[in-house]
Parts: C-alpha cells; structure tokens; sequence
C-alpha cells in the first residue's frame, strides 16, 4: 500500500469514499500489506475494480472541489450550507466563513446523525489538502452531497472576501 | 447505496432499540474510540435461564455512522436469548439482519458493531491489520490536535 498511496495521492480517499477502507482506525491498513490483501479482508473486492478506482482519484478529487464564487454564490441562494472548517481552533479564531462550524466531536455527531445525507456540506481547510480528506472522510459514511473549499480559505481570502487576512502556519 | 436499503436504514434509525449504557450490565466492549468519532460501544447483561447463561438484554452507544446505529439496534434485539457462544458464532451479515446484504462500503459499519460483541463476550476484537503499523489514516489527517504551530499573517490589518 506504501507503493499506491506513493503514486497515487488520492488513493486513500478514493479507496474510502466508495470502499469505507482506510478513514479511521478501524478500518485502516498498514503501508506493508499489498493491495491484494486489503481487498480480501473486505469482502473479497475485485483488484482490477479497486486499481481502477484508485486510478481515476485524481479526477474524482477534482470532482468534490468547489471554487470560492461558486461557494460564495451558492451561499446566497442555499442557506441549508452547512460549512465546516477542518483548521486548527487558533486559526478558526483568527479568520473564518461566516457561519462556518469548526469541526468538534459534537460537530462531527450532528452531522453523522442529523437524518439527512442530502443536506449540502462544505469542507474549509487552510490551503485545500486535509478538506480533500474530511471530505472523504464525510463521503464515505454514506453524505452524498460533500464539497471541499478550492485552495481552502487562503483562496477564499483571495478571490472572494479580499478584507479577510490571510496567513501562513510556521 | 440502494433505496430500498437507505430506507430500511432510516426506518432502524427512526426508532433505534437498546440505546444508550445499561445500567449493572455484566460485560462491556468498545471498539474504535470516540477521539476519532467512529467508536461503538456495548453493555450487555445475562440472566439464567434453564441452567445456561444468555444474554437478557444488550444495548448500545455509537459515534458512528447511521448504518452502524441502524445494525447495533437489530444485532441487540437479536442476541437477546442467544448464549454467548450463540451470540459471537453470528456473520456479519446475519447481525445486520433485515437491512440485508449490504454494499462493500457499508461493510465496515456491521463489523463494528460485531467488534463491539466480540469485545464484550471475551472474543477477539477484529483488527484490520493485526500485527502490522496502521497507515495514518483520513481522520488523522484532518482531526489530530495541531500544536505548536505558529500563525504569521502575511499582510497588514486590513
């Protein structure tokens, strides 16, 4: 699995969204075991399915993301937006969406268990990598309206609300 | 995941059986663990019944997703009678019950629920990848605390 995730960057999400492999502690893999492997002890998947799958992750990441405008249009006609910001409570103090959530424990229950998995939800990082894998992450407990912030908040300081500070982590 | 399974899914969760802890349960197992929102835990409490030991009643705490409150409220109500031996000899897909086969991604949401009953009644917990490092996994990704680090703005108030 170390070679996979090696080649392909997206794979871990790939192999959860539609395979519930690799989210969390329960049903993750060591880097040591072959690919092989970890699709017999689920079920017994098909290899050349899941190669396949993982193939096309990059295309698929780019399929959740959404631009700052569209996430900026979308806020002005769709108040059932639930955003959620994956940063640190620090950064989230510093500068955030309004109406954004920073993501806690009793954030993460509300939205495993508030009955919809339509309602839509946008995942907010800094910079657009750890929003890719909540996304994911979200995707594969079943939420099928899932979208991750474009270059996170730094794009959305950029291009959207231009007042709003941006900053680097040291 | 098909329609017919969301709605039996939304039907369990509607009126989930056997929630929450058990008060003087006799065995307690857990598996996962609530740091990482994913985590199943369940109280079960026997009762003789003829000379042998069942289960009288079970219940369950997730922080999980909706498939596993869905299969831990059927798999509770259908240990209840079963000996321990009975109970841990249940598949997978037989604790998931009326929900029917379910898709590979949903999987994982029964075996933790059967992790849970193996955890309380003694058995083997099931490891994914038992003996070997776990690879850091999406949730460590984006939900382990960030100390230590530094926020250095890059241009003035505005």
């Amino acid at each position: 699995m170390r070679d996979v995730l090696e080649k392909f960057p997206g794979a871990q999400r790939a192999l959860f969204r539609r395979y519930h492999i690799g989210g969390c502690s329960s049903c993750g893999f060591s880097p040591d075991e072959t690919l092989a492997h970890v699709c017999e002890r689920n079920g017994g998947l098909d290899v050349n399915e899941v190669l396949a799958h993982i193939q096309s992750s990059h295309e698929q990441d780019a399929k959740i993301l959404i631009s700052p405008k569209e996430l900026a249009d979308t806020l002005k006609e769709d108040k059932s937006v639930r955003i959620v910001d994956v940063r640190s409570r620090d950064e989230f103090e510093v500068v955030r969406i309004e109406g954004s959530q920073l993501l806690s424990q009793d954030v993460m229950r509300q939205i495993m268990g508030d009955g919809s998995n339509t309602r839509p939800l946008v995942v907010v990082d800094h910079q657009g990598k750890q929003g890719l894998d909540a996304a994911a992450y979200f995707m594969g407990h079943g939420l099928q309206n899932v979208r991750c912030l474009r270059g996170g908040i730094d794009a959305w300081a950029q291009e959207v609300d231009t007042g709003m500070r941006r900053y680097k982590l040291s | 995941m098909n329609d017919d399974l969301q709605k039996k899914i939304s039907e369990a969760i509607a009126n989930p059986q056997n929630m929450g802890e058990l008060a003087n349960a006799d065995a307690v197992g857990t598996v996962g663990n609530s740091d990482c929102g994913e985590m199943l835990r369940m109280w079960v409490k026997f009762k003789d019944e003829n000379g042998k030991k069942v289960i009288d009643r079970a219940t369950f705490q997730s922080f999980g997703c909706e498939t596993a409150i869905a299969v831990a409220s059927l798999a509770t109500e259908l240990i209840r009678g079963k000996t321990p031996g009975e109970a841990l000899s249940l598949k997978t897909e037989e604790l998931a019950g009326e929900l029917g086969p379910l898709p590979p991604m949903k999987i994982h949401c029964a075996q933790l629920v059967e992790g849970a009953l193996r955890s309380a009644l003694g058995g083997e917990e099931t490891k994914p990848a038992s003996g070997q490092t776990a690879a850091p996994t999406l949730l460590d990704s984006f939900s382990k605390p960030k100390e230590g680090v530094r926020i250095t703005f890059l241009d003035e108030p505005k």
